[in-house]
């Protein structure tokens, strides 16, 4: 039965399923998309743009606002799907992903994240496959550029700095393979964006993918190994 | 002049006056009040012929709870119009808890299987069953636009879409049942419901009527919440796009309750032409 009133139950299934199989293929490794377009609203908001995010560095993506680069973001998690081009993560195609599966291996900080209701520390084990541990949840937040007692706070009451760097302790807390941040230091002063372009690179040092779109460029040239655009050539200096 | 032509005449000034008052108030409300009290009139007045021929002809009620349906679905449909496929969901979860309790009432022997019995009681549970698709469907609809980005934090935090939208959907549901939900708690207190006034002068005691009206109440209770269930099901189905993602549709022009009502081609005075 796989329409019933128009809806396809049969993919609904599927995507609840979870991933039996190692996610690597024979392609390059990270995430790479190529060649991606995307409309909304009847306007092109991606135009071939192509990014290639290797594990093991720091990748920062810079183009004019409005160009598309949190559409591309999220098109690398499947939060939208490209009209055309194709999105790899360790040279498997996303599409042949569970999505869930995918999410865990790349994660999204976005430009304003959104807090889930309790404490700070439900924020981190939201959607986590074993219990969180105390540990685990302090190796976060200090990642993050945040003490461990805040992990009691509740989450509606932290400030937009604090909500960005909880953000990218919930996804570190996940240890995705490659992680994705949407201008990560938008609200955040210059002492606690140079601990959190520290963190990011250290997360590189240990092999994750990490990609950030960014407008501020001395800082993207501070903290990453790569410059891009969206036609995925380097920025020139 | 007849108690009947005074009933008519009352009605008809009471509405007149609601049109003037949102006329007065600048509501934009006025040709929806009049236009539905025009369709009141003459849906009441056509039923009420109906109906009559029913009570002579039984197997007429079949097709009179079917156009019910149909109706119902019609009405709650257009209002939840930026949703594909909306009447017939709404069809689906107007008439499946509605004829369902309606079927069960009858099978316990609550209710004679009479017309007379059948159709008031039916009609109670469909007009029940409609308000709460539109109400939890709209709010529903609502909500996603709302909170989207929570929606996709918990996607991205590897939720599947019934999980992550789970907290709007027990939000609409919620808004869908309160009237039901006030009605039933302030009943006798605050409003006498028609099945119990009209039980009343019809002749039968106010036992009688305070039973049947009790049961038809609760009754209301459960189809409004499986109504609310199934709309919330169909939606979030529909919106559930391959690759665990949801997909908002675009708000429909009546989804703002902005649609002109036929009869009434003209401009709405500040408001858009066309």
């Amino acid at each position: 039965m796989k329409s019933v009133l128009g809806i396809d139950w049969e993919s609904r299934r599927r995507g609840r399923l979870t991933y039996d199989r190692p996610v690597t293929g024979d392609g390059p490794r990270g995430l790479i998309a190529t060649d991606v377009w995307l409309a909304r609203g009847g306007r092109d908001v991606l135009r071939g743009a192509t990014l290639a995010v290797p594990p093991g560095a720091v990748t920062a993506l810079i183009a004019p606002s409005g160009a598309g680069k949190s559409t591309l973001l999220r098109c690398l998690n499947r939060l939208l799907e490209p009209d055309r081009g194709t999105i790899t993560l360790d040279g498997v195609d996303v599409r042949e992903l569970p999505p869930r599966e995918l999410r865990h291996r790349v994660g999204l900080v976005g430009q304003a994240p959104v807090m889930l209701d309790g404490s700070v520390r439900d924020n981190l084990a939201y959607g986590l496959r074993s219990p969180l541990t105390d540990d685990a949840a302090a190796a976060a937040l200090t990642a993050a550029g945040l003490d461990d007692t805040f992990a009691a706070r509740s989450a509606q009451e932290l400030s937009g700095g604090e909500r960005a760097r909880v953000a990218l302790a919930r996804a570190v807390v996940r240890r995705p393979a490659a992680l994705v941040l949407d201008e990560p230091t938008a609200a955040l002063d210059a002492d606690v964006a140079r601990q959190v372009g520290a963190t990011l690179r250290s997360l590189a040092a240990e092999g994750l993918a990490v990609c950030l779109a960014i407008h501020d460029v001395p800082f993207a040239r501070a903290v990453a190994d790569r410059v891009v655009g969206l036609d995925g050539l380097p920025v020139p200096s | 002049m007849s108690q009947a032509v005074v009933q008519v005449l009352a009605a008809v000034a009471f509405a007149g006056f609601a049109a003037l008052l949102a006329r007065r108030l600048r509501l934009g409300l006025e040709r929806e009040i009049v236009w539905a009290a025009a369709r009141a009139l003459l849906q009441l007045a056509v039923v009420g012929a109906l109906i009559a021929a029913i009570f002579r002809v039984p197997a007429l009620a079949v097709l009179f709870v079917a156009a019910m349906v149909l109706a119902a679905a019609l009405t709650s449909g257009g209002r939840l119009r930026a949703v594909a496929g909306s009447r017939r969901h709404a069809a689906v979860a107007i008439g499946v808890p509605a004829l369902s309790a309606t079927g069960l009432l009858l099978l316990v022997g609550a209710f004679d299987t009479t017309p007379r019995a059948i159709i008031p009681t039916v009609g109670i549970l469909i007009g029940g069953a409609m308000a709460a698709t539109t109400l939890t469907g709209r709010r529903l609809l609502e909500g996603l636009r709302e909170q989207f980005d929570a929606v996709e934090t918990r996607l991205s935090l590897g939720d599947d879409v019934r999980t992550a939208v789970r907290p709007v959907v027990r939000g609409a549901m919620v808004t869908g049942l309160v009237p039901a939900i006030d009605q039933t708690r302030s009943v006798g207190l605050v409003t006498l419901p028609g099945t119990f006034v009209g039980l009343v002068l019809g002749g039968a005691s106010p036992a009688t009527a305070a039973r049947t009206q009790l049961v038809v109440l609760l009754a209301l209770l459960a189809v409004e919440l499986l109504a609310a269930l199934l709309i919330s099901t169909a939606i979030v189905a529909r919106l559930t796009a391959p690759g665990e993602r949801v997909v908002l549709p675009d708000p429909a022009p009546d989804e703002t309750g902005d649609r002109r009502p036929w009869p009434f081609p003209w401009r709405r005075r500040g408001g858009p032409s066309g």
